[in-house]
């Protein structure tokens, strides 16, 4: 417990020492006028009339993300499985999802943008990051029951899909749960990114803008909550997949 | 107790099969790189009776392993056939009629103990038979275990519970794969008692492979000893001592004799 609370205290004096060596920079000027003193920036979120900006945003992405992780998640347990039940497709489906991760977001926008649409488009390049990072750990935790239990599943006389229901699946929630933790922060981050390729509204939008419009306050304010979107949900991830590592590990 | 007995010789002859094990002529090579092959396995023939308790004996790497991995279908011969109640092993497996226990207990870590043991009426797609499990667990004497998880239990019991897995569907024949073979010597002891104990109750067809003489001799009919490189079949002796779950036995000049005979083998095997 003293060990916990240790680290909890070095966490906690570290984010204090950064956010203060941040004011410092701002106060001065060290930086010139793009970086504002962090206590400006806290002001500008505080003041309510800024919520409604803020929050219609924050709300835009979050949802984006959300869709487009859960389309993710779901498209990445299918393929694994597929991959699993069909041997055969295996290779195949390795090589297009590594394929499709090598091509970068920015390469594929304008082609997005033609099929998906303006609003479409961060979710699926959303949809796209976290297909590939859940098909990877969840084939690699499919793989992970080892011989024991492959050997005991064939002399019970079990058919494939009885050995993958039963052995293969909950072996792979410790690794399914850590690409989650992996997911998490690309949900936030591929929505921005896709948000920039002319969306109406999301905190992408208000980075396009606020650059624009020379509104440093706004600027860092986005930067902000996007950055404790990632964190609130990397922190999700983190708890479920502690859970999941008690119970099937 | 006496119900496990019922059920055993219920369900065995209503299956109308025969359940003695045949190998004949099996030999076994691997192939290495660059065309040559190691053999393992060359000229088995073993034949175990319906109802007989056979050990296979021999130094580590002899090839003992894959002899049983081949009565389980896990491995296929080079040569030769090996036939399990007249069918092929795989065929076995398929019907549910066959019960394993390998050297690591291979239970699954989500389930509880009660859990693990009807995992095989689930894989079958069988109704669970409760008070069958029941029995069967304060047979191999994990009664108060039942909803433990593997991770919280001491090695012996992860064995029982992983004995009591095996023998839940009544099989035919009982592969026991050096099911002992990590715990220390006076746990070890303790349990070659419990399975002699269950084993006189059940009288299954089984195959245990061991390297362990004390353990041959305690639990066996006969003991196959085997030599290595490549894994033949040096010897065979039949035990005919009296009360075998007796605790006195292993203090027994006769048993002492056989032992002391079979370990030189071992030892004059190793020197080989």
């Amino acid at each position: 417990m003293s060990s916990r609370l240790r680290t909890a205290v070095y966490g906690v004096a570290g984010v204090v020492v950064l956010l203060v060596i941040a004011q410092i920079i701002g106060t001065t000027g060290l930086l010139g006028p793009t970086w504002p003193p962090i206590t400006e920036v806290a002001a500008f979120l505080f003041d309510p009339s800024n919520h409604r900006l803020l929050g219609n945003a924050l709300a835009a992405t979050v949802s984006e993300a959300a869709l487009g992780g859960l389309i993710g998640i779901v498209a990445g347990i299918g393929f694994a499985l597929i991959a699993a039940l069909l041997p055969l497709l295996a290779p195949g489906l390795d090589r297009f999802a590594a394929l499709i991760d090598a091509v970068p977001a920015i390469a594929l926008a304008p082609f997005l943008i033609l099929v998906f649409g303006r609003e479409g488009t961060p979710v699926i390049i959303v949809a796209l990051s976290v297909t590939f990072i859940i098909y990877i750990s969840t084939s690699s935790g499919l793989d992970s029951a080892g011989r024991p239990y492959r050997d005991l599943f064939s002399v019970l006389g079990a058919r494939r899909a009885v050995r993958l229901g039963r052995v293969d699946v909950p072996a792979a929630l410790p690794k399914l749960f850590d690409g989650l933790t992996l997911a998490a922060p690309a949900m936030i981050l591929g929505a921005t990114i896709g948000e920039w390729f002319g969306a109406r509204r999301g905190l992408g939008v208000l980075f396009v803008s606020a650059m624009q419009n020379y509104r440093i306050e706004l600027l860092w304010s986005a930067a902000v909550l996007a950055v404790l979107c990632s964190l609130i949900v990397y922190g999700a991830a983190l708890l479920a997949q502690r859970a999941v590592v008690r119970r099937f590990a | 107790m006496s119900s496990v007995l019922q059920q055993a010789s219920v369900t065995a002859p209503s299956t109308g099969s025969t359940r003695e094990i045949a190998l004949t002529g099996v030999a076994k090579t691997y192939p290495l790189k660059r065309g040559a092959s190691v053999t393992a396995l060359a000229g088995i023939d073993l034949e175990i009776a319906d109802g007989e308790f056979v050990a296979l004996l021999g130094p580590s790497g002899c090839g003992k392993s894959t002899v049983l991995r081949i009565v389980a279908g896990l491995e296929q011969p080079s040569t030769g056939t090996v036939s399990v109640g007249g069918a092929s092993p795989q065929a076995l497996s398929k019907a549910h009629r066959l019960g394993v226990a390998f050297q690591e207990h291979s239970l699954l870590p989500w389930l509880t103990v009660r859990q693990n043991i009807t995992l095989p009426y689930k894989v079958a797609g069988r109704p669970v038979d409760t008070a069958h499990v029941r029995e069967l667990i304060d047979l191999v004497g994990l009664g108060g275990f039942e909803d433990a998880r593997p991770k919280h239990l001491s090695g012996g019991m992860r064995q029982r519970a992983s004995i009591a897995r095996a023998l839940v569907l009544d099989p035919d024949v009982l592969l026991l794969d050096e099911p002992f073979g990590a715990l220390d010597a006076v746990t070890r002891r303790r349990m070659n008692k419990e399975l002699a104990r269950i084993w006189a109750e059940l009288r299954i067809t089984t195959l245990l492979v061991t390297h362990d003489v004390d353990e041959a001799v305690l639990l066996a009919d006969r003991v196959v000893v085997m030599t290595g490189r490549p894994g033949r079949i040096r010897h065979i002796e039949g035990i005919d001592l009296p009360l075998r779950e007796h605790t006195e036995l292993t203090r027994s000049p006769e048993f002492h004799e056989i032992v002391d005979r079979l370990t030189g083998m071992l030892e004059t095997t190793k020197a080989a």
